[in-house]
């Protein structure tokens, strides 16, 4: 128990140095770095748009002191000019650090700076973690990996200016379930049927959504809408829709097959045809909560930009079209794939689990 | 897309069977109530409150339609209640602490030819985006551990709370890897264009670990974390509570 304390006692500390030291990392910065002094506020103007939306535009004077750069420790006074509604502007506090942007002799206030917080977040998840029995080995592992994968996945990306992103995104994805498996489940044959049951699956979601999407000539799927309008489109939306249901997918088949294996170990001359029913009835109770996660993931993700489009004066129809079909496309497609790995998880554990020695 | 639409439906009754007509039901239900959300939100009426109210529907509906066991239900739903309340106190903070509201510079193209006052307030907005992010993940976690500590407890004829804190942990341990691996590849999907563009417009590491967007998503996905990890104890709690009701009934 006391070693359970010193533990959680050093991860608190730790966090606490990380987000503290945060706050005077401005000399690892290239661009200038001020702490804000003072805020007065110079003119508030209230003007209503031609949509009748109520808005008031603010000045301030933002006043502070350099913490980098030969300018370090003096003053410096800038002018900031915001939106209170916030969209893409920014209003300023006395406190907050704000990264600046020199052309020339002139510095024009840039960004907050949010290491801070950041570092912050992450250290309140590693100190929760740390409160409560979980096997964080595992987990930190197994993220830790994916990072890495992904990070190299970035890289290439950027080194081959986005040209071979589907074949990118099929070996990540390849890699990230494999070590996602391995490190929940270990190097077992268990992992290996749910790694094929996961992989069969997607390939087979992706390849008859495509087919469908080219039978209707994309119609209703803006896909030049994929987020900030990355090309190939089509490349990138399809990515997009591996990443964002492989885990759930990965989730799926290890609760049907982990169940199945359950049931082989309580009832040994289980038949195959019984297994594959049950399958199908674990199944069945896991397609409503999985689409819903994505569902409500895929929404969040375009809150702002469905709101910038209706507070433009924009129809339903006509803002839900430019924003969301994608989404829902994306959706329709995932749900393909939840739904598809039901029979294709229990056909692939009841014919493995029946033909095993036990 | 009605091509997708109808092999979806079609799959889903050929899997699920009559289950699937109410799953579509749910499903609609869910989709109506956000619908719902953003009309409100753009007519004026309060951010925060709005979400607060729209999101225990959609519990209520995700919850209850979903599980058939009612002290699973119950218990299911008090819990992400519980975690909805906890994960609105802490992004509150951090949100606002960390200024990451609305869009970023990377939105730049799409924001052309668009009126910025929107009238809207996007700090509220972000605080908003999280707590829908994570209505799907806290309710399927919820009902995960639920109904699977739920099992384990009614087969054992004594129980003391730490043997069901501890139950619950074990349960809880594949249930976080998995969710965990939700939410990273989910951001993996989100960020990718996302860094791809930044890295196009300024390779500097200072900026990305900064840039209003990144922040954003990792703070998004680092408190649903936060939301499934507090759903263990929270979980254990409440059925060790309903446990020993019983018993001493």
């Amino acid at each position: 128990m006391n070693k359970k304390y010193t533990r959680i006692g050093i991860v608190v500390i730790v966090a606490l140095f990380a987000t503290i030291f945060t706050q005077f990392d401005s000399f690892l910065y290239k661009d200038p770095i001020i702490k804000v002094e003072n805020i007065r506020t110079l003119t508030k103007d209230k003007n209503t748009d031609e949509y009748k939306n109520t808005d008031t535009q603010v000045t301030q004077r933002v006043t502070g002191r350099f913490l980098n750069t030969a300018k370090r420790g003096q003053k410096i006074s800038l002018k900031n000019t915001y939106y209170q509604s916030q969209l893409t502007d920014q209003k300023y506090r006395a406190g907050q650090q704000v990264m600046l942007t020199k052309t020339g002799k002139h510095y024009s206030i840039n960004d907050v700076k949010r290491d801070t917080v950041l570092v912050f977040t992450i250290g309140l998840v590693m100190v929760l973690l740390f409160c409560m029995q979980f096997s964080r080995g595992k987990l930190l592992t197994s993220v830790l990996l994916n990072l890495v994968v992904y990070y190299g996945f970035m890289k290439i990306l950027i080194n081959t200016h986005n040209s071979i992103l589907l074949l990118m995104t099929v070996i990540t994805a390849l890699l990230i379930s494999g070590i996602a498996l391995i490190v929940i489940l270990g190097p077992t044959s268990d992992a290996l049927m749910a790694y094929s049951s996961t992989v069969i699956s997607t390939t087979a979601s992706i390849l008859l959504s495509v087919l469908l999407l080219k039978l209707s000539n994309n119609s209703g799927v803006h896909m030049e809408l994929t987020d900030f309008g990355l090309q190939p489109y089509f490349s990138v939306f399809i990515s997009q829709v591996i990443f964002s249901v492989l885990g759930v997918i990965l989730d799926e088949t290890m609760d049907i097959s982990s169940s199945l294996i359950e049931m082989k170990k309580e009832i040994a001359d289980v038949s195959e045809k019984t297994l594959f029913k049950s399958g199908i009835n674990i199944g069945r109770e896991l397609i409503g909560p999985l689409i819903n996660i994505l569902l409500f993931i895929v929404i969040a993700e375009h809150l702002n930009v469905v709101l910038l489009y209706l507070s433009n004066g924009n129809s339903i129809n006509y803002t839900f079209e430019m924003t969301l079909s994608l989404g829902f496309a994306q959706l329709l497609i995932s749900g393909i794939g939840i739904v598809l790995t039901v029979p294709i998880t229990s056909l692939i554990a009841s014919k493995v689990i029946t033909r095993r020695a036990v | 897309m009605l091509y997708l639409l109808g092999a979806f439906v079609i799959l889903l009754l050929l899997v699920a069977g009559s289950r699937g007509l109410s799953l579509l039901f749910g499903l609609g239900i869910n989709i109506i109530s956000i619908v719902a959300l953003l009309i409100l939100i753009a007519d004026g009426f309060n951010v925060l409150i709005t979400t607060a109210i729209v999101s225990i529907i959609i519990l209520i509906v995700a919850i209850f339609m979903n599980v058939e066991n009612p002290s699973t239900a119950n218990i299911a739903f008090k819990t992400s209640l519980l975690i909805m309340i906890v994960i609105v106190l802490v992004t509150i903070p951090i949100e606002y602490w960390a200024s990451a509201q609305g869009m970023g510079v990377e939105d730049q193209e799409e924001l052309e030819g668009f009126s910025l006052a929107a009238g809207v307030s996007f700090p509220q907005l972000a605080v908003a985006v999280i707590v829908v992010n994570s209505l799907g993940v806290i309710s399927e976690t919820s009902v995960a551990i639920t109904s699977g500590l739920n099992e384990i407890v009614e087969n054992k004829p004594t129980l003391t709370p730490t043997e069901v804190f501890n139950d619950g942990f074990s349960v809880g341990n594949r249930i976080l890897s998995t969710q965990t691996n939700t939410l990273l590849f989910n951001f993996f999907a989100t960020t990718f264009p996302l860094f791809f563009l930044i890295h196009s417009l300024n390779d500097n590491l200072g900026e990305i670990i900064n840039d209003k967007l990144v922040v954003a998503e990792v703070i998004t996905m680092l408190i649903c974390a936060i939301g499934v990890i507090l759903t263990v104890p929270i979980t254990s709690y409440l059925v060790y509570r309903n446990v020993k009701n019983k018993k001493t009934d």
